[in-house]
């Protein structure tokens, strides 16, 4: 479980997050709606405890993410808008570097299978991942986390760049993950990916949380509407 | 950490411009270890040949006066040591062939450099100009972008968050890079070994162990602090230039810089100053108070009074032996006494310039290379001394020949016969111990140690703040 309470965070004179107060349950998948610099990844990386809150407290199941960086790094998996992985190896053996990385080792159908479950497809398992294409990299992402059976899902921009066929195979994957039981938190400019994948959404606007609703409160029109209000405003 | 490592095998095995870039390189080193071995060993049957026909015109002269012969003397070849087809040092520049004879004691000449057809500052494709030069550049090149990279497509976050420490990291990629210019070092170890094995003793092994840990700490080193830069600075072109400024510093500008500083602290006399002091303390006396002449007479008179006789006609021996044995002794002490202080400085020069290793540890590998393959000045002086000391033998035993060989003072046409010339014992080189000269490289290998601590230590703390994103 996300917990943020009153966090802030500031660099030099910018105000990056600003009492923010936000929490993700289990099996719930939250969207933060907002435009570049708004404080999105700011608060994923405090998450990730890369960065450390001025004030306020960020904590994953109960733990502080500062200072206990290192247990919560084993419960989160973390999509970037760009998995980069390594050109030179295939998918599987992307995952399995990755993998043992992390102390775990796994067999080679176990891992051909976690990449199944992400949605690669069989045949693209041994080529080069200088091969992939972005939503093919993002899939392995996602196995990667998948695979360290991480509790908590942090994607920033998940979607972006992604075509259609590939960002709705995305937002399935991350259904099916929340069904499972994972905590998702997802950072996004896509209004309509955010509406149609996440049970809660929030808006930051420079640092702060100005609004915060369920999904099937508005349809993604008005989410819009709503958004570009705030962002004007 | 494995992991990390086999990771970065991967990728170098797989990186097809660094295959293109390694196999030329290893041709190239292949290629140089075989022109140092043939030259040394095509030097050495040469030498080996010329001084079997010296000693065969020697062994044939059939009746010639003693001094004559010490006049004709002979000539003593500077051996090429095994390893110096690795790293000639100074060999080719001090030259390779020194005449042996009486009255002086002459300079070593036919030096490679003076018969080259164009000089350059790298000269010829050498092994050692590809240990020192080439292959800290390639490492260089490998390690820049090693963790910067990483950094700078974000793969970082995705390694800490699967529980990879920035330390083990930074570790990992220095191991990495420096096993890579192991691999190419051992291959040319593995080259070499393939050249000399019939040749190969306890000696030459002993040095070679050394020479190449002298290689491995530095390797480490470069190695290092490229991945340092890289991974401190968030910018890989920044860790590039950076690395590449300090190998200049270290390799081409510090060396010329304290060498020169070095030479003028212990300043050597020049050559027609220090001829101009030889000859003086030769005629005049060492002391200036006891000329040639004076001397002579004293010997005279002591010879006389020795044998009891009032004039050099009645000797039984010829008078005009001693006479000649006396001045080379007189000689003797003049050169040791100039070329003994000349050797201090050298010594001087070489304790000042090993200190320099405190700056580029580039020096103290140079130094360390010479010293372990013995082509170093250190290793010239002991064999110039050895030769010195058969020389002295040498031209005593014609000396001696011709006072009590049975001729009179003054009977200049006397001659010795053919079995005295076969049993002056020919010149026969005793290749320094490495356990005789261990102690001078002892500083060298402790500073190429502290150099290795020291970027061990900065990995360690320098990745403590090292920034994620």
């Amino acid at each position: 479980m996300i917990q943020i309470q009153n966090a802030s965070k500031s660099f030099k004179d910018t105000t990056a997050v600003k009492d923010l107060n936000l929490e993700v349950g289990k099996g719930e998948i939250v969207g933060l709606l907002g435009a570049n610099g708004a404080g999105k990844s700011t608060t994923i990386n405090m998450l990730l405890g890369f960065i450390s809150p001025d004030s306020g407290t960020v904590t994953i199941d109960q733990l502080d993410t500062t200072k206990k960086a290192a247990e919560i790094r084993k419960r989160i998996g973390y999509i970037p808008e760009n998995v980069n992985l390594y050109p030179y190896l295939s998918g599987l053996e992307n995952l399995d570097y990755f993998c043992r990385l992390a102390g775990l080792k796994y067999k080679k159908h176990e891992l051909q299978e976690v990449l199944n479950t992400c949605g690669l497809q069989p045949e693209a398992h041994q080529q080069k991942v200088s091969g992939y294409s972005k939503g093919m990299r993002q899939k392995v992402g996602i196995a990667i986390a998948y695979a360290k059976k991480a509790a908590v899902y942090l994607l920033d921009e998940p979607a972006s760049g992604l075509d259609p066929l590939a960002s709705n195979e995305l937002s399935d994957l991350l259904k099916k993950l929340a069904a499972e039981g994972a905590t998702i938190l997802m950072a996004s400019h896509d209004i309509f990916r955010v509406r149609e994948v996440c049970h809660r959404i929030g808006i930051l606007k420079n640092g702060t949380l100005v609004k915060e609703l369920r999904s099937e409160e508005v349809s993604a029109n008005e989410l819009e509407s709503l958004y570009l209000e705030y962002m004007k405003n | 950490m494995w992991q990390i490592i086999k990771n970065e095998w991967v990728y170098l095995s797989r990186n097809k411009t660094l295959l293109v870039v390694s196999s030329g390189f290893v041709l190239v080193l292949l290629v140089a270890v075989w022109l140092g071995h043939r030259q040394t060993q095509e030097q050495q049957q040469r030498y080996e040949l010329a001084q079997k026909e010296l000693r065969q015109q020697w062994e044939n002269i059939d009746g010639m006066n003693p001094h004559g012969a010490a006049h004709y003397g002979t000539y003593v070849f500077k051996p090429a040591g095994l390893l110096s087809s690795l790293d000639e040092g100074v060999n080719n520049v001090t030259g390779k062939v020194l005449r042996v004879e009486g009255h002086v004691q002459n300079e070593i000449v036919y030096s490679e450099a003076s018969q080259m057809q164009f000089v350059s500052k790298f000269g010829k494709l050498k092994t050692a100009l590809l240990l020192q030069y080439i292959l800290p550049l390639l490492l260089l090149f490998l390690a820049f972008h090693s963790v910067s990279s990483e950094k700078q497509n974000g793969r970082l976050k995705l390694l800490v968050l699967q529980g990879a420490k920035p330390s083990t990291l930074v570790w990992a990629k220095t191991l990495s890079v420096w096993s890579y210019g192991m691999l190419l070092l051992s291959l040319t170890f593995l080259v070499y070994l393939l050249f000399n094995g019939a040749s190969l003793n306890a000696e030459v092994i002993n040095r070679s162990l050394w020479f190449y840990l002298s290689y491995a700490l530095y390797y480490f080193v470069i190695s290092g602090l490229t991945v340092l830069f890289s991974a401190r600075w968030q910018n890989a072109t920044i860790a590039l230039t950076s690395m590449l400024g300090i190998w200049m510093l270290w390799t081409i500008f510090l060396p010329n810089i304290l060498l020169t500083s070095v030479e003028k602290w212990h300043e050597l006399p020049s050559r027609n100053a220090f001829q101009a002091a030889m000859k003086e303390d030769r005629s005049k006396g060492i002391d200036g108070h006891n000329p040639a002449d004076d001397r002579s007479k004293e010997l005279e008179d002591k010879t006389l009074s020795e044998y009891g006789v009032d004039s050099l006609s009645q000797l039984p021996i010829n008078f005009d032996g001693l006479v000649m044995q006396a001045d080379e002794e007189y000689g003797n002490q003049v050169w040791d006494k100039h070329f003994g202080n000349l050797r201090k400085v050298f010594t001087q020069q070489k304790q000042s310039y090993q200190l320099a290793g405190i700056l580029s540890p580039f020096i103290s590998l140079q130094n360390a290379s010479m010293g372990f393959s013995a082509s170093d000045n250190l290793h010239h002086q002991e064999f110039l001394a050895q030769v010195e000391h058969y020389r002295r033998g040498f031209i005593k035993t014609l000396n001696d020949k011709h006072a009590y060989g049975g001729s009179k003072t003054g009977d200049w046409g006397w001659e010795a016969d053919n079995d005295f010339f076969k049993s002056v014992p020919d010149y026969e080189y005793n290749s320094i111990a490495l356990n005789s000269v261990f102690g001078h490289y002892i500083p060298d290998l402790l500073l190429l140690a502290g150099w290795s601590l020291l970027i061990s230590l900065l990995l360690g703390v320098g990745t403590r703040k090292m920034q994620l994103i």
